[in-house]
């Protein structure tokens, strides 16, 4: 790696040669075709005078990569690889302003689960590609990023996964996003105390990851449980790549609480199972975060995730909705891939906005955001709306699952429930 | 000597360097959002792949490091953006940055060279882990808002820093550091005997290439509105940082600029086309650079001068 | 309070099968007990760790201290070891330790045909072993994203797991999984059966040779660039089973590579660059380490591990057993 001594001429050539290469890139830039212009303002003539449109682009800048894509691939992705080619098979969204259906088209970028190509890609989608709509990145603080930048174009980010206390706050000043996930406070927890306490359980030990999905649970939890007489013991933070757990687990076996709280992800709560089995530290109640309520807990496990709790979005026992849907997304799907928590929701989402448009007769953003916000829907979730940007709680199909029998039951709130709750869980099997 | 013809060429080189910078900075007004935009990304890479190049290039120490001090710069941003005005994040987040290089210089350059690259392949994960643990510890919070900037600021600002850059490079090289440098990265011990201070020059050459490092993550912080540890704290800063400057070639001055632009172009075209398989694509150019071509793209030039030379010499008159 | 720890520590086998309420210690009565299962526990799972720690570090020493390679890319391949294990565990139903057959054998092909293709030449063109070790670590660096990239493509970016043997054993009153001694024991083995290959074997010293003095071992006849690519390729095969080993007990995906990359690598310069034994007995130590970090602050563990490399840089830079 040696090198020549520098001169000023090699120095002006190469400067230069960068300066007109940018400014090329520049000019080339710009001569990107840019796609027919979408609606127009007035909106009330029955016949369309409008430019020819034949179909609806919608544009998402996913996690195709980094590591995020585990999470994507399996919560959004297969939602929208049915959901799509279902509507377009039966012709497309009904525009009334176009007099007919127009059918989706995806374009798809992969923003390698790096925040800042993700707002650049957004920006791409919405400046240079100019698609009709945005559908959502991938996680809670990908979300956060997102949702100003579409606002600020007025574009509608109806989200998927991701959601947090935190972003409640803050949708009063993004009119544009809809939130449908369910998550902490909205309304989990508060439910999960009360089935807790109407079991006898007392006693908590809490240990979440490190991150605002951690803190977030944790702290609501802190908040929730003792309202409903459940002592907290202990609260533990683990780093998200821990790789020992058991002097954690060690330490909750010792305070002999009833319930065992692990708020974390798959990567934790996987290897927290592994470990729990081999100190055989069997709680009454044990509470995991995302991952207990996908499949590949299940398979991975197998019989020894009976009684483990989690978090629900609706099971197939609930409403014919909600198994068609859940039988269209699985067919011919391992067991790997089932999501019974979030699915339901970005399904319901998707249908909100087909609902929308179909409503508001035209493909412009601030008519359908004024119907997203004032209308109810008919979903997989039976009647659904936004109550200020969140997607209401009393349309919650679920909120907390149990595994039994192999089967991932809701078990709260007990009036959409499709089992009872078992307390005390089952001792692991083998110890 | 220097004829008309060299004087004529360094003034209409200087022309023309003039007429790009003036180009550059008027394109807000003439391009189209998405291209300033764009024209920001690759602005960044430039400036991570020339600071790279700045300290490794000529004294061969290989640094991983780049994604921590950007990270830093980001961070600082995020911490102190609601606050301060942004000449002064930025300033802070270069210092910062510049701190934190001495920090590490001091620790590990004084040793074999590849103590160095080891500490500097676990920096970026090792700050992450105690930001990420302080936060959770202390403030209880994961994650915090920037202070969103205009797109043309943001740009301007870029622009401005990788000015500042190239001058404060293009004068290292020129001067004598440069060449204590390139002494240093030639043979080490030799350098020191004929008294070029080692130690202290390879540390301040390495503070100096964070500077940068750090100011552009300060800027960049503001376009993506909410900043986390992971999302600050990013390896893949430095892998392209390197496969940026090292592709382009390390021999001339402007090599890494070429090798970000080219990447950064490439990069662009695979995400959105082949979105699966542009790591795999990146892995296997830098592979095949430092196999095939370890002079980078400016190293092919004296190559094919070299290889149809030598084929001239071989059958001469074709 | 030592003593009385101590006295407990190496009392009698029966001890061992007793339960918690009834061990005790005459000055501090059951919160002694306590104390004492804990440091028991704290010790044991960092025993545990460090197996594996050991065993990973193993795999890098040789590559680095030999072929003298600083494979960035190494934890990719203990990424293949476990995801390949995973495989044939869930598709085809084998024993998670009959995997071993297959991850060993694969993972040193791979090592090799690597060695032979990218590092020999690297070694044929580089004007010095510090330029050499420069390049060979930038190029494993991009191995070290083409093969997560063919790991992304091959199994998808989802987190795979399966459980094998998590079940508890006891050992002085506390719990541990028999999947996670089953890992210690092998790390041991393992370390038992290259030790004995370096010392007793033709191979294993023409290895020893090489990494005492490369020219000179070239000089009396040893096929270096054979011995260097079978180094490398031995690496490879020790990270390999450690996927496996790891996979037993933790889920694996795609992307899990590299912070085992960055452990190895502190563990080596602990034990001191190039030197093997160095290695096994710093992961042990950097096990130790990390569990009795993880008791108090887990989330300090890594910066524990940054922390020791640290000081041994300001300290002795040649590490435990260094040169």
């Amino acid at each position: 790696m040696s090198s020549k001594r520098l001169t000023r001429r090699e120095f002006l050539r190469g400067a230069t040669l960068t300066g007109v290469g940018l400014a090329a890139a520049a000019c080339g830039g710009t001569a990107t075709p840019v796609a027919p212009t979408t609606a127009p303002t007035a909106a009330a003539s029955p016949i369309p005078t409008v430019a020819a449109k034949d179909k609806i682009r919608v544009g998402m800048s996913r996690p195709l990569s980094g590591s995020q894509a585990i999470v994507g691939d399996s919560a959004f992705r297969p939602i929208y690889e049915t959901w799509v080619p279902m509507v377009n098979a039966d012709g497309g969204v009904y525009v009334e302003e176009y007099g007919k259906k127009l059918p989706i088209e995806l374009t798809i970028y992969d923003d390698k689960t790096d925040v800042g190509t993700m707002v650049r890609l957004t920006e791409k989608l919405i400046l240079e590609d100019k698609v009709d709509f945005l559908w959502p990145a991938c996680g809670t603080s990908f979300i956060f990023a997102q949702a100003p930048i579409a606002n600020k174009y007025g574009y509608i980010l109806i989200t998927a996964e991701g959601g947090a206390t935190t972003i409640k706050d803050a949708l009063p000043s993004l009119p544009y996003t809809f939130v449908t996930l369910s998550f902490s406070d909205w309304y989990q927890i508060p439910v999960l105390a009360d089935l807790l306490a109407a079991k006898g359980a007392k006693t908590a030990y809490i240990m979440y990851i490190a991150d605002l999905h951690g803190i977030e649970y944790s702290g609501v939890a802190g908040i929730e449980f003792p309202k409903k007489g459940i002592d907290i013991l202990g609260i533990k933070s683990v780093p998200p790549d821990i790789k020992d757990v058991s002097a954690v687990l060690n330490q909750a076996m010792d305070s002999k609480a009833d319930v065992f709280c692990c708020f974390a992800y798959p990567d934790q709560i996987m290897p927290t199972v592994g470990t729990c089995m081999g100190v055989g530290y069997n709680p009454k109640a044990w509470i995991g975060g995302p991952g207990v309520n996908f499949g590949f807990f299940h398979t991975a496990f197998g019989p020894a995730v009976e009684g483990v709790t989690g978090f629900a979005g609706g099971s197939p026992k609930q409403s014919e909705a909600l198994k068609a849907m859940y039988d269209k997304l699985y067919a011919g799907k391992p067991e790997d891939a089932n999501d019974w928590w979030g699915h339901p929701f970005y399904w319901a989402g998707l249908e909100c906005w087909k609902a929308a448009i179909e409503k508001a007769g035209t493909l412009n953003q601030e008519k359908i955001r004024d119907v997203l916000a004032t209308e109810k829907f008919e979903t997989v979730l039976g009647e659904t709306w936004f109550s200020n940007g969140l997607l209401a709680k009393e349309a919650h199909m679920a909120e907390i699952g149990q595994w039994q029998n192999g089967v991932y039951e809701v078990v709260g709130p007990t009036d959409k429930a499709t089992a009872d709750f078992i307390y005390p869980k089952p001792a692991w099997p083998g110890a | 000597m220097r004829t008309h013809r060299t004087i004529l060429k360094s003034l209409g080189g200087l022309v023309l360097l003039v007429l790009a910078m003036a180009l550059l900075a008027g394109l807000p007004l003439y391009a189209s959002a998405y291209t300033v935009i764009l024209i920001t990304s690759i602005l960044m890479y430039i400036i991570l792949a020339m600071s790279w190049a700045m300290f490794s290039g000529p004294t061969g120490y290989i640094s991983l490091a780049p994604a921590a001090f950007f990270g830093v710069g980001i961070y600082t941003a995020a911490v102190l953006g609601l606050e301060l005005p942004l000449p002064l994040v930025i300033l802070l987040a270069g210092v910062g940055s510049f701190c934190l290089a001495l920090l590490v210089g001091g620790l590990t350059l004084r040793l074999k060279g590849i103590y160095f690259v080891i500490f500097t392949i676990g920096l970026v994960e090792l700050i992450k882990n105690l930001v990420l643990w302080y936060e959770v510890t202390f403030t209880g919070t994961r994650g915090r808002f920037v202070v969103p900037v205009d797109n043309n600021t943001v740009y301007h600002v870029m622009l401005t820093i990788l000015v500042l850059l190239l001058l404060t490079a293009y004068l290292i090289r020129r001067s004598r550091f440069g060449l204590a440098l390139q002494s240093i990265g030639e043979d080490e011990q030799a350098a020191a005997h004929v008294g070029v201070n080692v130690n202290p020059l390879k540390m301040i050459v390495f503070a100096v290439s964070a500077v940068f490092m750090g100011a552009a993550g300060a800027i960049m912080a503001t376009r993506w509105s909410y900043v986390d540890p992971y999302i600050a704290f990013n390896p893949l800063f430095s892998f392209m940082a390197v496969l940026m400057a090292i592709f382009g070639g390390l021999g001339k001055f402007y090599g890494p600029m070429l090798g970000a632009v080219i990447i950064a172009y490439l990069e662009e075209t695979l995400i959105t086309r082949f979105p699966y398989y542009y790591m795999l694509i990146f892995g296997l150019v830098l592979v095949a650079t430092i196999l095939f071509l370890p002079g980078g793209l400016v190293g092919l030039a004296p190559k094919l001068r070299s290889w149809t030379a030598r084929r001239e010499r071989a059958h001469p008159g074709g | 309070m030592r003593g009385c720890l101590f006295a407990e520590w190496l009392s009698p086998v029966e001890e061992i099968s007793t339960p918690l309420d009834s061990l005790h210690c005459d000055c501090y009565g059951r919160e002694g007990a306590i104390v004492i299962v804990t440091i028991l526990d704290v010790v044991i799972a960092g025993l545990l760790l460090g197996g594996l720690y050991a065993l990973i570090a193993m795999g890098l020493s040789l590559q680095y201290g030999v072929a003298r390679v600083l494979n960035v890319s190494h934890g990719e391949f203990i990424m293949l070891g476990g995801l390949i294990t995973w495989t044939l565990t869930t598709q085809f139903g084998l024993n998670p330790l009959a995997a071993l057959a297959v991850c060993g054998p694969l993972t040193f092909l791979l090592g090799y045909i690597l060695h032979r293709t990218i590092f020999r030449r690297l070694a044929s063109t580089a004007e010095s072993v510090g330029v050499f070790e420069g390049n060979s670590m930038l190029a494993s660096f991009g191995l070290m994203f083409i093969i997560q990239n063919l790991a992304l493509v091959i199994w998808g970016p989802e987190i795979r797991g399966y459980s094998y043997l998590a079940r508890p054993v006891n050992i002085g009153g506390a719990l541990f999984g028999a999947n996670r001694l089953l890992t210690l024991g092998f790390a041991l083995v393992i370390g038992l059966i290259f030790y004995l290959y370096l010392a007793r074997t033709r191979m294993g010293k023409a290895i020893r040779a090489a990494a005492q003095d490369r020219d000179a071992a070239a000089l009396m006849g040893i096929n270096i660039n054979y011995v260097l690519a079978i180094c490398f390729a031995l690496g490879a095969a020790m990270a390999g089973i450690a996927g496996m080993l790891i996979s037993m007990s933790y889920p694996v995906n795609a992307v899990m590579g590299f912070e085992y990359t960055t452990i190895a690598i502190i563990v080596v310069v602990l034990g001191g660059l190039g030197s093997i034994p160095g290695s096994f007995i710093g992961g042990f130590l950097l096990g130790l380490v990390g569990s009795v970090v993880t008791y108090f602050q887990p989330g300090l563990a890594l910066a524990a591990y940054y922390a020791i490399f640290i000081l041994l840089l300001l300290i002795r830079p040649t590490g435990i057993m260094g040169r």
